[in-house]
């Protein structure tokens, strides 16, 4: 209501109305080639094998095959897929917290000797991708016995997003004065006690991101899984929905059906949490 | 400087009010830290620090089909790499690669995340949309481009077809040179978001009294542009770049699944090649030296982005 009002007061220049159409246009069309992947891979994924290969296609379905969605549940293991990249996510994620929050709360609290150097070499880990050193972690994972195994992967993705949680917790500790801590210790409490009581609930918002922000790194995760799994049914999803792309013929009707349920829980995670992760990336953070 | 005596950590003082505890609180005192940082110390030397000797060993030893040590050999594995005529093209990609995909991604995601900081109606929308790209996992991302430019079935075909823009399908990757070109727009279309948001996060910083000074004083937009918002955000633009470098150099997953590098290593990049000479030519020790020469490439980046955040964060204290 208030629009129209604020229109009469303000004189409306025609080069403000034509810059406002310009930024739409801008807006919609970035949107659009933004989603379009995504509109294919769910028009594709609503059509029979026969419709997708034929020459005079559609871009719409011509009839929505909800059934691919079902199908692929009996077509692969998808649910062991799925159950595989659950436990591979949220067993790194609670195995990088586990190691990460003391990790950050002695940088943020702490003064010792050594503390830059070890704030430097968790910035320089940060920059190794595990692809590089694919070969060695295959060594390691071997002489441990852990290559082929939902563990070992665990491990791996761990201690490749320990730099980034280290380095957003300790940001997000050193946010919180550390006042109330002082008070909980005058009073009797642990150094354990003062951080578990009173810190930890107090920088919930950035540990949750923190949280999140892992898990979907650990679910996005493909490299390593592609070349230390090899039993199907240690698969995460990343690595499981080749099946559906197989070296003669490709269903992709499947594959992107499959895709769909890879990609929707980690974008509304990601929804949830981008506010907050941008504000931790302008301290020098990490991408997924 | 100054908040810096402000923020001291709690553990400076506390040990100062225990003065008087006995010496063996005194020595717990000073070990303390070591304890609390030690599980993520050694999660990180585990599987950081041995893969990357076992790396550095492999890369100057004589290793077998099977992956057997067979002993020290100095510097065969690096001059067998790089005698091999593949290797020069290989790196050649990698940095056509690199620099392709950070620098148009960093230029249209600084414009984007122009546009995206105007106040509009949908904006929330708009930006919940853009992230679609950075969540995404890049293997079904490089598939789904993969479908949508196939020149029998492709849907970008059908729909330039159905909007009367050609009339007949057009081959998209004639050559392995396009299909490359192809790769660098996905890795360009998923990176932006990422330089986006960074950008973002650095305009909303940004005092809007500025603007409004600048604005008085009569600048326009462009000057408003390059002597506010450029020198304002320069700090997240070059974290942003800098670990962008260092992302895109590492990408393995749009390359695997578009073309696995081939037709004869025209569109392989130094990640790729090195887990084909690993994994599928079993030239573990070769593989180690590409491991090694990449790992040199990228402590160049990574020192130049440690030294330039260390130095930020002083100047932040």
């Amino acid at each position: 209501m208030s629009e129209p009002n604020t229109a009469l007061k303000k004189p409306v220049s025609v080069k403000k109305v034509i810059l406002r159409l310009l930024l739409y246009f801008v807006v919609l069309d970035v949107c659009i080639i933004t989603l379009y992947p995504y509109f294919a891979m769910l028009c594709t994924a609503l059509k029979s094998r026969a419709e997708i290969f034929s020459p005079n296609g559609t871009v719409l379905p011509i009839t929505a095959l909800w059934s691919n969605f079902i199908d692929i549940w009996s077509r692969a293991p998808m649910a062991r897929y799925m159950l595989n990249s659950v436990l591979i996510a949220g067993g790194s994620t609670i195995i990088a917290m586990l190691c990460g929050i003391p990790a950050a709360y002695a940088l943020a609290r702490m003064k010792f000797k050594g503390q830059t150097a070890f704030l430097g070499v968790i910035i320089v880990s940060q920059m190794f991708a595990p692809v590089v050193l694919l070969i060695g972690i295959y060594k390691v994972m071997l002489s441990m016995g852990l290559t082929d195994s939902i563990l070992g992967l665990i491990f791996v993705n761990a201690a490749f997003n320990q730099a980034f949680t280290v380095w957003l917790l300790r940001g997000t500790f050193m946010g919180i004065s550390a006042e109330m801590e002082q008070a909980a210790t005058i009073d009797g409490c642990t150094r354990v006690q003062s951080m578990m009581r009173v810190l930890l609930p107090v920088a919930a918002p950035g540990i949750v991101t923190t949280l999140i922000f892992i898990f979907i790194n650990a679910w996005n995760e493909y490299t390593v899984a592609l070349c230390l799994i090899s039993t199907d049914g240690y698969k995460p999803l990343t690595v499981g929905i080749n099946t559906f792309n197989g070296y003669n013929i490709i269903e992709w009707q499947y594959l992107f059906a499959a895709s769909i349920f890879a990609i929707i829980p980690v974008v509304i995670l990601f929804m949830c949490i981008e506010k907050n992760l941008v504000s931790g990336l302008a301290s020098g953070g990490v991408k997924g | 400087m100054s908040t810096a005596t402000k923020s001291a950590p709690a553990g400076e003082r506390l040990p100062a009010q225990k003065t008087s505890g006995s010496s063996g609180k005194k020595l717990f005192r000073k070990v303390e830290p070591y304890i609390w940082i030690a599980p993520s110390v050694i999660l990180m030397a585990v599987f950081i620090l041995v893969p990357i000797l076992s790396v550095f060993q492999l890369a100057t030893s004589d290793v077998s089909r099977a992956g057997k040590i067979k002993g020290f050999n100095g510097l065969e594995n690096f001059s067998k790499v790089i005698s091999n005529p593949s290797f020069a093209l290989v790196l050649k990609n990698t940095i056509v690669w690199t620099i392709a995909v950070v620098v148009i991604s960093t230029v249209l995601g600084f414009m984007l995340a122009l546009v995206l900081n105007n106040k509009f109606r949908g904006r929330k929308v708009a930006r919940a949309i853009v992230v679609f790209p950075w969540a995404t996992t890049l293997v079904i991302q490089a598939s789904a481009w993969n479908f949508i430019i196939n020149t029998d079935y492709g849907t970008l075909n059908t729909l330039l077809m159905k909007l009367g823009l050609i009339s007949a399908p057009v081959n998209w990757t004639p050559t392995p040179g396009t299909y490359f070109a192809w790769e660098i727009a996905c890795g360009i279309f998923v990176t932006i978001p990422f330089v986006t948001f960074c950008v973002l996060s650095g305009l909303q910083s940004i005092d809007a009294s500025y603007y409004e000074a600048a604005t008085v004083d009569g600048a326009g937009y462009f000057q408003k542009l390059f002597s506010i918002t450029l020198p304002l955000v320069k700090s997240s633009l070059t974290v942003a770049t800098v670990l962008n470098i260092i992302y895109v150099f590492n990408s393995f997953p749009i390359i695997w699944t578009m073309t696995k590098g081939d037709p004869a290593n025209l569109t392989d990049t130094l990640v790729t090649y090195l887990y084909k000479l690993a994994f599928y030519n079993g030239k573990q020790g070769e593989a180690a030296a590409v491991s090694v020469i990449g790992f040199i490439i990228l402590l160049i980046c990574a020192s130049t982005y440690m030294i330039y955040t260390l130095r930020k964060g002083d100047e932040d204290l």
